[in-house]
């Protein structure tokens, strides 16, 4: 009886895999290919002519014959067209000295590094990181990202070359942190991409999120002392643990002050807590552990009122210094109004209208809609809930903005 | 051979689906449901039957911007139509064997649960489209 492959398994072996085979003959995007057809094979194979002992094993032999037969007709189309072949030997990639043994997790890191290579745009990016590190298939990255297949692969061919001429080594950058910063951007926007997606008739697309959450584990796990990777996977599993209460039966968005506190998951809850209760004190703190604090917060309060607002006030304080960023400007706004009042709340907004990142966003429309409902001003929250509403693209928000402007009276 | 089928809607239209009471009366939450839940399923009959190229939603049209050129500078207007102007809203690219299989499949979009008023005056076009250089410079 054939058995079917873990999915699960081959998705966690395919970095290590294609880490093993860049270290050992460079090449980066063609061995990149070859892992993907071993992947392949094993997915047909394994089920028929059973597991093998090691599985590891199995894919880095099966991907370094794939990936010498792919160099071998590249070198002789090479040949062919009057040109010399550009092998890259061994010692040209920096490689740890012979005595200390490579561990699988500094070559996902790696990857990592090079997935997220500052010379690509964060859609490369994006899409390398999925295919290379993810071990998704094109076809499900182009689905997931509702483009069609042909755009995808040439998305993520030009961004394999792209590295390759961007000189880029196999081995960790000097400028790490820096490098690290985007590995954890693109993890956050994979994320993010699945949890408020912007595009497409329903709101969620739930593999992406839970992707984005599966790489920040990895990455987790291969630095457990970094405290803003702890901070990312607390930010995600706490906002995550909202999904469900997120949408109503009909697709509608229910926004945090509405939603049925019960059914949030409390076990993703239980975990994020831990992992920032931990993170925070260990430092230094940013944002990602700012971020993941105030989601700790609002979960684990009883009820949008009981939350304690005050808290949430301070956090966003400490988290406009260290960024510029409209967004987070609105959040302490709203945080303020609830601490301190509507006034004081819209005092805040002022100020940021001005700004032309977020001047036409719906987000601050609707802000200051709810802000002069709380404040007494129904005729002034209508009008902005109606703007709010022009604003967005997504219908399913379109919806509840109009909603709430035809019940401020 | 491929076939676009094309969608139209005015403004007043969109606002009516997006929950706004305008010259016509707002879609209710039901109607909203209702609606979605045929295109999924009409969707997927199509990517099950393996006629489906791609299919795509515009955003209201008051999000339009119109590049035009005036005294030799390119210029920019924001939300050109007017508030009753149908204009696209929508559109599916098939392939199938002939006209009338396209023609079937836009008529099925006839069946998409809406207000009366929607549905007593929408339509839809079907469109041949050119397959190759050839069709177009010959």
């Amino acid at each position: 009886m054939a058995e079917s492959v873990p999915e699960d398994l081959l998705r966690e072996l395919a970095p290590q895999v294609l880490g093993a085979l860049v270290r050992r003959y460079g090449h980066f995007d063609t061995a990149e290919d070859a892992v993907q057809e071993a992947l392949l094979a094993a997915a047909q194979q394994w089920p028929e002519q059973g597991f093998p002992d090691n599985p590891k094993a199995w894919l880095i032999t099966v991907a370094s014959r794939r990936l010498t037969d792919l160099l071998r007709s590249e070198q002789a189309r090479q040949r062919r067209e009057d040109t010399v072949a550009q092998w890259v030997l061994p010692d040209d990639w920096l490689t740890p000295p012979a005595d200390r043994p490579v561990e699988a997790g500094d070559d996902t890191l790696i990857l990592l590094f090079l997935c997220c290579h500052p010379s690509l745009s964060a859609a490369s990016q994006i899409a390398l990181t999925l295919r290379a590190v993810g071990g998704l298939t094109t076809t499900e990255i182009a689905r997931a990202f509702l483009v069609p297949e042909a755009t995808m692969t040439r998305r993520i061919t030009r961004a394999k070359k792209s590295v390759k001429d961007a000189g880029a080594r196999f081995s960790l950058p000097p400028d790490r942190d820096e490098r690290l910063d985007a590995v954890l951007k693109v993890i956050y926007l994979i994320f993010n991409e699945g949890y408020a997606s912007t595009a497409g008739p329903s709101l969620q697309r739930v593999e992406l999120a839970a992707e984005g959450i599966r790489l920040a584990r990895m990455v987790h796990a291969l630095l457990p002392d970094d405290s803003e990777v702890t901070g990312l996977l607390a930010l995600m599993l706490l906002t995550d643990a909202r999904r469900p209460a997120r949408t109503g039966p009909a697709g509608e968005l229910i926004p945090m002050a509405e939603q049925d506190r019960t059914r949030w998951l409390q076990p993703s809850i239980a975990e994020g807590v831990d992992l920032i209760t931990d993170a925070l004190p260990r430092g230094p703190v940013g944002p990602y552990q700012l971020q993941a604090a105030i989601a700790a917060v609002h979960d684990e309060a009883a009820s949008w009122t009981d939350t304690d607002w005050p808290q949430i006030v301070a956090l966003y304080e400490v988290l406009l210094q260290l960024s510029d960023n409209p967004m987070v400007a609105l959040n302490h706004a709203v945080a303020v109004a609830m601490a301190e009042g509507p006034t004081r709340g819209l005092e805040l907004l002022g100020q940021i209208e001005t700004d032309d990142r977020i001047a036409k966003d719906h987000r601050l429309h609707a802000v200051r809609a709810h802000l002069l409902e709380m404040s007494g001003d129904p005729t002034g929250a209508r009008t902005a809930y109606e703007l709010a509403a022009t604003l967005t693209t997504s219908l399913p928000q379109q919806r509840y903005l109009n909603t709430k402007a035809a019940n401020t009276t | 051979m491929k076939y676009m089928i094309l969608t139209y809607a005015s403004q007043q239209d969109y606002d009516g689906m997006g929950g706004k009471d305008t010259g016509k009366p707002a879609w209710t939450e039901q109607d909203f449901a209702a609606m979605g839940a045929f295109m999924e399923k009409f969707n997927s009959d199509l990517a099950e039957s393996g006629e489906l190229v791609e299919t795509r939603g515009l955003a209201a049209p008051v999000l339009t911007r119109r590049l035009g050129s005036k005294e030799g500078a390119s210029v920019v207007t924001d939300g050109p139509y007017a508030e009753t102007q149908e204009v696209l809203a929508g559109y599916w690219v098939v392939e199938c064997d002939s006209f009338d299989r396209a023609t079937e499949i836009a008529a099925r979009l006839g069946e998409t649960p809406a207000p009366e008023h929607v549905r007593a005056t929408a339509y839809a076009d079907i469109r041949p489209i050119m397959e190759s250089r050839e069709d177009m410079v010959g």
